[in-house]
């Protein structure tokens, strides 16, 4: 138990693939919908296409998120779509988080 | 990133999917723009001094619901889709309001055309009690309005498509039964008149219309405002890396 009466190892605990900043912002998007497209996800992420790319492959390794590829017309489209596994990987993220950050008017 | 972003991401991401999954705003306007026009068609008819049957006017009135359904997609297809797709998620209570909507015209085209037959019949047979005025087919063609039923279920995905396609066949309807009025009506000009309806009908009728109107200009300020939160919301993405 340190100072604040946090546990370090809480905090290394948190889920990784979950704390990056941009899968965090993924899987934050993916959650409010249930299918989203790949050029969504791109401009409102603000991420490369290599990028986020290589960050949906690793959620999708996890079992975090599902690709689905379609069709429109004769054009491919890329969307994703957030597990139950990430879902569950997100809200206890949030919760280990929540726990670990200062009570409001305690330093 | 802190809490707030994420929050103002989800949010963000949440409009967008109810934007896509409505595709309203142009079309809303549209849809009470055209029902204003609906409203004075008369006007014009008399302006153009054609009278309805002989004219092809009132048939593309008509035909006016399935117009705007096309337009409705047209819309959605150029205004609501440049960012990529987002489904939203499922809402029943949304869903169960949308399907409302969709049953209630159903049923008021069904229990209208109904009332129709059974009027004209009686009145027909009431006439002509050997019942030869009035063909089978003729009276068939009361039926044709349920054909503004077929596209409901597939083309009206959002609550506020299912008014405005609501409130524009019901203008229909009133259209379609003064069209059948004129062409069976035995006048010189065939043109069905409203001095012959009782006050009580005329007054319902008035309220009808002004209730439309009313509609109509809420209607094209709503859509008018939904677009334009539209826009607003385009613009609060973050540019592209």
């Amino acid at each position: 138990m340190g100072k604040t009466g946090t546990n370090p190892k809480a905090i290394l605990d948190l889920d990784r693939i979950v704390h990056e900043p941009a899968r965090l912002a993924i899987l934050t998007v993916l959650a409010s919908a249930e299918e989203v497209a790949f050029l969504f996800l791109q401009r409102v992420t603000g991420l490369s296409k290599g990028n986020l790319s290589s960050h949906t492959q690793k959620l999708e390794g996890a079992g975090y998120l599902e690709t689905v590829k379609a069709f429109q017309g004769r054009i491919p489209v890329t969307s994703f779509r957030i597990t139950e596994d990430g879902r569950t990987a997100l809200r206890a993220y949030h919760q280990q988080l929540r726990a670990l950050l200062p009570k409001e008017g305690k330093p | 990133m802190t809490t707030t972003d994420l929050e103002a991401l989800a949010t963000l991401t949440r409009n967008y999917a109810v934007f896509q999954a409505r595709k309203s705003g142009l079309a809303t306007a549209l849809g009470g723009l055209m029902a204003v026009l609906f409203l004075t068609a008369p006007m014009y008819v008399d302006a153009l001094g054609v009278r309805p049957m002989g004219h092809y006017l009132l048939e593309y009135l008509l035909l006016a619901p399935f117009a705007w359904l096309v337009l409705k997609t047209l819309l959605g297809r150029v205004l609501y889709r440049d960012l990529g797709e987002v489904k939203a998620s499922p809402d029943a209570a949304y869903e169960r309001r949308r399907w409302f909507w969709i049953l209630g015209l159903a049923l008021f085209i069904g229990v209208f055309l109904s009332l129709c037959i059974l009027g004209f019949a009686s009145g027909f047979l009431r006439a002509n009690p050997a019942g030869a005025c009035l063909t089978m087919p003729s009276l068939a063609a009361l039926w044709l309005p349920l054909l503004y039923l077929a596209p409901t279920p597939w083309m009206l995905r959002g609550i506020e498509e299912a008014r405005v396609y609501a409130v524009l066949v019901g203008e229909c309807m009133l259209w379609f039964l003064a069209s059948f009025l004129a062409f069976w009506s035995a006048r010189p000009y065939r043109q069905s008149s409203m001095e012959t309806a009782s006050t009580v009908v005329q007054i319902v009728l008035v309220i009808l219309l002004l209730g439309i109107l009313v509609w109509s200009a809420l209607a094209m300020v709503r859509g008018w405002k939904e677009h334009r939160e539209y826009l607003a919301l385009l613009r609060a993405l973050p540019r592209e890396a």
